[in-house]
């Protein structure tokens, strides 16, 4: 199996459990994976069998945790407050915009504002929420942009699209990095 | 006795691996255990659910072990089972057998 592969499956089961527990769980599959070498088995069926029938379970186990609907609820709420930030700075700033040009690029600095900071609250919340908030920005703002007239330039809707999720993770690696200070 | 003490099917056949493996209960040798004495394939996921869930009620105490080179560097983490635990098998077991008793004239065994 290429270490690539155990990479990508090794990152999915660490998103699903406590970071001790994960850790005993990935050792158990490396541990048995070297002994089902020596076997007869295909060892990468029986590694992939294994974690298909394990991301059910510990999704669900996670589920029940509460960790998951904790940042499902803490991103949505969130992302819903990311909104409500970007509507009163716009209505707010609406006023002072003299052409399209100054519209957009406080349409855009107001959206990436609100995201950053919202990225921030979210993450120190919790980690996974503030990940969560990032795709959450990045597929609105795509279908969005997919149902939207066409009016908007393509430089603005670029940068919708690659400022948002961004300004979400620095938002979330602003906090991490105060949290570390604090410590 | 209260309810949440009856332990499921597989929150059992969990508990006597452990207590069977005894100082070596971790993960990986719980899986093998069930698999070699049930024959009935279960992946490493639904054993560790199961025992963060007995963890969980106090039947089960977990601690890890050291970090080894064929596990990529990663501990073990060793289980064992507490009083309550013992307990909580116990009547488990024990309403089984008593379900079971008696039944031996109409209870078709394979």
């Amino acid at each position: 199996m290429s270490l690539s592969t155990l990479a990508v499956s090794q990152w999915i089961l660490a998103r699903l459990m406590p970071p001790a527990q994960a850790e005993a769980l990935i050792g158990d599959l490396l541990e048995e994976l070297r002994l089902q070498a020596g076997s007869h088995v295909s060892v990468a069926g029986w590694y992939w069998r294994q974690l298909a029938s394990s991301v059910p379970v510990l999704l669900w186990a996670s589920m029940r945790r509460g960790a998951w609907l904790v940042s499902v609820v803490t991103a949505v709420a969130s992302y819903i407050a990311a909104v409500l930030i970007v509507l009163v700075l716009q209505s707010a700033l609406w006023p002072m915009t003299t052409s399209s040009f100054a519209h957009d690029v406080i349409m855009l600095l107001s959206f990436v504002a609100a995201v950053a900071a919202c990225g921030y609250v979210a993450a120190s919340i919790r980690l996974g929420a503030a990940r969560l908030l990032a795709f959450l920005v990045f597929a609105t703002t795509c279908a969005m942009l997919a149902n939207s007239t066409g009016r908007a330039p393509l430089w603005y809707e670029g940068s919708l699209l690659v400022l948002g999720p961004l300004a979400t993770i620095a938002g979330a690696a602003l906090s991490g990095r105060l949290r570390r200070v604090r410590l | 006795m209260p309810r949440g003490d009856l332990l499921g099917s597989l929150e059992q056949i969990v508990m006597l691996a452990v207590m069977r493996l005894g100082a070596d209960a971790y993960g990986m040798t719980v899986r093998r255990e069930i698999e070699e004495r049930t024959g009935r394939e279960i992946s490493i996921g639904a054993v560790y659910a199961t025992l963060e869930r007995l963890e969980a009620k106090g039947y089960v105490s977990s601690f890890t072990g050291e970090p080894t080179a064929e596990r990529g560097g990663r501990a073990k983490r060793h289980f064992e089972i507490e009083a309550a635990g013992h307990r909580a098998l116990n009547a488990s077991q024990n309403a089984l057998k008593n379900m079971s008793e008696g039944l031996s004239r109409r209870w078709k065994r394979a």
